[in-house]
């Protein structure tokens, strides 16, 4: 039983052991999953029944914990038709080359998680890093109001940590995203969330800013003390 | 799929074309012609949207049906026909993906295969009074053009290049089809169909029209096998061309443009050959065709593509140690 909300502009964090439901709760906002019982509301309306597709087109577009990207298809046209989602694709006979205002965007994008240099490489090749940058880009292509990140820096080197959490608060900040951030990462979390929620076994057990968490004894004992183990 | 490189491909097998009845013969080349249409139209739903079929000898056959249908019985003319096998195409693919398309993988293949035995059996049977039954839709009126020049379709020549025309005609339109934002959308769905509905596509409606696409060239095709043929046999329907449509795509490579009409045309060349060798042609030509699905899995043309792409990387690679040392 989650109840549970985000106030637009934020970057709101969710922790929690594995198991705790976080993902879950993530399948359930994008509309992959129907809840048993309780109610979804976006910009006040209500998107509980509401299928994957006409979700991400309502603004709320989710990444994956391990990375789910077009293989075969280059850097570029990963995100290029996840731009193109934004328009209509019932378009049979124009060729793709002159849309040039999804194209200019597309380069804008993978520009922006720093993937410019691997423009022609199909995806498969990407190192894991690339990857990872490569499935933010692919959802914010798609011109996101909501921004739910699935562990994004998961696998990455401690170098590459710090530079994806930069970036991760720049674009919020640049493009005024409300993220919604899934991360195991403690020094991640702290450093740049607005809020953080602590998820324990498919319930809410705190919320509050970095340092009520942090200073919260139950927490303490049931996640960050579990980590300590 | 390349881009600005397939359609020189394009080119190139169309003028390969243009000599291949003097070269080979001209009913050699006319098959070689349809049946790249029709494994062009089946490559738009496997090798671009990613959705296998064992049924497509559905769409091909009611097309060669219903054009003759529309020229033994409507005393229609040529044009016509051909129109009436694109119609029925068309709707065939919005009947059977309206009840099949949400069924992933091999249950929407099998269900594929059941409704084109459907049809096989109505035609072979059921519906034998109009059909031929086994014998085949025959008694069609001596084909010809009248608009918007005589072409007498009874000689081999002439037949050749109304088909190409047609054909032609057909493989721009696939290609520019192919190369829009919807063609686009296909192959995103090919590559992970969950990330492209996370992207905010409706998946579903996209597979639904590639579908219609790909029975609306099929039956095409099989509207030009009837013109060829003069008559329309049973075996159109049967499984066993649904099956072969799958093995020439496969053969030719189905992740490339031109791959299916190198795998068709191929495909016909080795049965014409060897069937001068021996009534076994069947079982040397699918054991050729294991062989080089074992060796080649992305086809001929795939298998050459890549081949120029590794070179082109060791090239290039070699240029940088150059300019280091």
């Amino acid at each position: 039983m989650v109840d549970f909300s985000v106030e637009k502009g934020q970057l709101k964090s969710i922790i929690g052991p594995n198991g705790a439901g976080k993902t879950t709760l993530f399948n359930l906002i994008a509309g992959v999953f129907i809840p048993s019982s309780g109610r979804i509301y976006f910009d006040n309306k209500d998107i509980t029944s509401k299928k994957v597709h006409q979700i991400s087109q309502l603004g709320i577009t989710k990444t994956y914990q391990i990375t789910h990207v077009f293989p075969r298809l280059t850097a570029f046209e990963n995100i290029r038709i996840s731009v193109q989602s934004r328009m209509s694709s019932f378009n049979f006979w124009r060729r793709v080359g002159t849309f040039s205002r999804i194209n200019k965007k597309a380069e804008e994008i993978l520009t922006l998680v720093t993937l410019a240099d691997s423009h022609d490489r199909p995806a498969s090749t990407l190192s894991h890093g690339e990857r990872k940058y490569l499935e933010i880009g692919i959802a914010l292509a798609t011109e996101p109001k909501i921004l739910l990140l699935d562990e994004p820096t998961a696998g990455m080197s401690p170098a590459e940590t710090i530079e994806a959490t930069k970036l991760i608060r720049s674009l919020t900040d640049q493009l005024e995203l409300t993220v919604i951030l899934v991360e195991h990462d403690m020094s991640v979390v702290m450093e740049i969330s607005d809020e953080v929620m602590v998820l324990n076994e498919g319930s809410v057990l705190a919320q509050g800013t970095c340092e009520e968490i942090s200073c919260n004894t139950i927490v303490q004992r049931v996640y960050l003390g579990e980590r300590n183990e | 799929m390349g881009k600005n490189n397939s359609i020189k491909t394009v080119w190139i097998a169309l003028l390969i074309f243009l000599f291949l009845p003097f070269i080979l013969s001209a009913p050699l080349a006319t098959e070689m012609l349809i049946y790249s249409l029709f494994a062009l139209g089946f490559n738009i739903l496997l090798g671009q949207t990613g959705v296998i079929s064992f049924g497509h000898a559905a769409y091909f056959g009611l097309g060669a049906y219903f054009a003759g249908i529309a020229l033994r019985y409507f005393g229609s003319s040529v044009w016509t026909s051909l129109l009436a096998s694109i119609v029925v195409g068309g709707v065939a693919a919005v009947l059977i993906g309206a009840l099949s398309i949400k069924k992933k993988g091999v249950y929407f293949a099998m269900i594929s295969l059941a409704f084109a035995q459907m049809f096989y059996f109505l035609a072979l049977s059921a519906l034998k009074k109009w059909t031929g039954g086994e014998d085949g839709l025959k008694f069609i009126p001596i084909l010809k053009l009248d608009f918007p020049f005589h072409v007498d379709l009874a000689s081999p020549y002439p037949l050749y290049f109304f088909v190409y025309f047609i054909v032609a005609l057909s493989i721009f339109a696939i290609w520019r089809i192919l190369e829009s934002p919807f063609g686009r959308l296909l192959q995103a769905i090919r590559e992970n169909e969950e990330r492209t509905e996370a992207c905010g596509f409706d998946t579903t409606m996209a597979k639904f029209i590639s579908l219609v696409f790909s029975g609306i060239f099929s039956g095409l095709a099989g509207g030009l096998l009837t013109v060829y043929l003069g008559y329309v046999p049973v075996t159109t329907l049967f499984w066993m061309t649904s099956g072969t449509v799958v093995m020439m795509t496969i053969l030719g490579g189905m992740h490339s443009f031109i791959g299916p009409v190198v795998g068709a045309s191929l495909f016909l060349l080795l049965q014409d050959e060897i069937s001068y060798l021996t009534d076994r042609w069947e079982m040397y030509v699918g054991a050729m065709f294991m062989a080089l699905v074992l060796l080649f899995p992305e086809g001929i043309v795939g298998t050459i593509k890549d081949k120029i792409e590794t070179k082109r990387k060791r090239v290039q690679e070699s240029q940088w140690v150059g300019d280091v040392s």
